[in-house]
């Protein structure tokens, strides 16, 4: 089984401020992915400045292959001190991790992270050491296919405190809501938004701290070809066609005329749909043998705003479109939370009568364009190709 | 039975092609043509530059003026009908 690691986080900053004081910062070797949290002192220009030296600072050493004795010795040092509070100080949580879920974890002052496996909530079995007298809670990684680890900062677990809540929101709850919510299609990045959405529920849309989930799975790769639009050399349509089929990986076609030729090619009829769950973008179509059909320009364009709110990490509409019934919907869903790796088989044939509407070649290909820079950021491997 | 389809192509949509679909399936239901006449989409027919919304009866093609679809229903379809 071909695996793959997925990361993502989302943050929100405490009410009225415009800088967030957590910071996450992610580096993928192509082996290992590193992943670090990390959480200021106090809110604002300080905490961010706090905790974008101690991520980055760790993010770089850990990732190169740092002992972790180094590390936290190398931020202790570094840290400007506080002249308020006469401290250097900010919690990190960092995941180094291999696409055979083999790696470590190393925490220090942030919440205990969650390990999240056959859909439910563990422990972590952690091993405390002490370095320069402070103490440094180790986790070796052993992860399997569809397991999480979700870390967080402290704004979570203190949600909704004092107003909706005593106490605010405990661990034990957070868990609560894990199990009951994590659904095994979710990414990462889907599971991490999920749970800063709670946080933000509880805080009535008024964050009293900086709050900020990040998660990270393993899981088998998805390999996902999608067509758009049909090749220039009319006359080798069965050529491309067939190029785009090979292979077990899950197939899309987008535009009407390429989904004509594909349906041609395979003996059978565009079925298209009649009904409009969303009134912006066109039916979709069924070819049998094709995971997915679609309108192409559309449809794409549509895919590119619900994959800038996808990619936002303070947007917090669910990461997740199960369920959704319309074409950009169901596209962001198998190319943005399904796939891991995408191809791209672009026609750059023209229709003339597209000419001079929103909707013709230039615009197309804009689009091709915008959607494989934004699957590339969502940490998937995308290749296009122009026929 | 009258087979009655309609563009859903990019072309057609920003012509209006929800519009002429919707009004369609409003008109069928409000004469209770349901086993008469049979709806359905189809994605681009080759027609973009026609102007209006490509639709076709029987296979016969028509370009249709989204603002003008019950006048299409009563002058094409109601005849497709009776005939």
């Amino acid at each position: 089984m071909e695996l793959y690691l997925e990361s993502g986080y989302t943050s929100l900053n405490k009410a009225g401020e415009e800088l967030c004081g957590d910071r996450v910062k992610v580096a993928d070797d192509g082996e290992y992915t590193t992943l670090v949290l990390a959480d200021g002192l106090g809110s604002g220009v300080k905490a961010n400045i706090l905790s974008t030296l101690t991520s980055t600072i760790l993010c770089t050493m850990v990732s190169g292959g740092v002992s972790i004795e180094e590390c936290v010795d190398t931020i202790i040092q570094t840290l400007p001190v506080c002249k308020e509070r006469g401290v250097a100080y900010a919690t990190f949580t960092v995941i180094h991790v291999n696409r055979e879920g083999k790696g470590y974890m190393f925490e220090f002052d942030n919440p205990e992270a969650i390990y999240i496996t056959n859909g439910k909530c563990r422990d972590f079995e952690r091993v405390p050491h002490k370095y320069e007298g402070k103490t440094v809670y180790i986790t070796e990684l052993d992860l399997k296919p569809n397991d999480y680890i979700v870390t967080m900062s402290d704004g979570v677990i203190h949600a909704g405190i004092g107003m909706i809540l005593n106490f605010g929101w405990l661990r034990k709850d957070v868990i609560e809501y894990l199990d009951k919510s994590v659904k095994p299609y979710m990414s990462a990045g889907a599971v991490a938004c999920l749970l800063a959405s709670a946080c933000n529920d509880l805080y009535l849309d008024k964050p009293g701290d900086d709050t900020t989930v990040a998660a990270v799975r393993i899981r088998e790769a998805v390999h996902v070809n999608i067509m758009v639009g049909p090749p220039v050399d009319k006359t080798k349509d069965d050529f491309y066609i067939a190029r785009f089929l090979e292979g077990d990986s899950k197939k899309i076609v987008c535009g009407g005329t390429s989904s004509t030729i594909v349906a041609r090619y395979l003996g059978t009829q565009v079925k298209a749909d009649f009904d409009f769950p969303d009134k912006d973008v066109p039916p979709i179509g069924h070819i049998d043998g094709i995971d997915l059909t679609t309108e192409g320009v559309l449809t794409l364009r549509k895919l590119v705003e619900l994959s800038e709110k996808y990619l936002s990490h303070s947007d917090l509409t669910p990461k997740s479109f199960v369920g959704k019934r319309d074409g950009a919907s169901m596209l962001a869903e198998m190319l943005f939370e399904e796939a891991t790796h995408v191809k791209f088989f672009v026609g750059q044939s023209i229709n003339a009568a597209h000419q001079g509407l929103p909707i013709d070649i230039t615009m197309k290909l804009k689009l091709v364009d915008t959607i494989s820079d934004h699957l590339r950021r969502a940490g998937k491997q995308v290749e296009v190709y122009y026929d | 039975m009258v087979k009655v389809t309609v563009c859903i192509g990019s072309s057609c949509h920003l012509k209006g092609s929800r519009q002429v679909v919707e009004e369609l399936q409003y008109i069928v239901k409000r004469k209770n043509l349901g086993e008469d006449v049979e709806l359905s989409g189809a994605f681009c027919m080759g027609k973009c530059a026609e102007k209006g919304v490509s639709v076709t009866v029987n296979g016969k093609y028509y370009a249709v003026d989204p603002a003008a679809v019950e006048e299409f229903f009563d002058d094409v379809i109601v005849k497709a009908i009776n005939g």
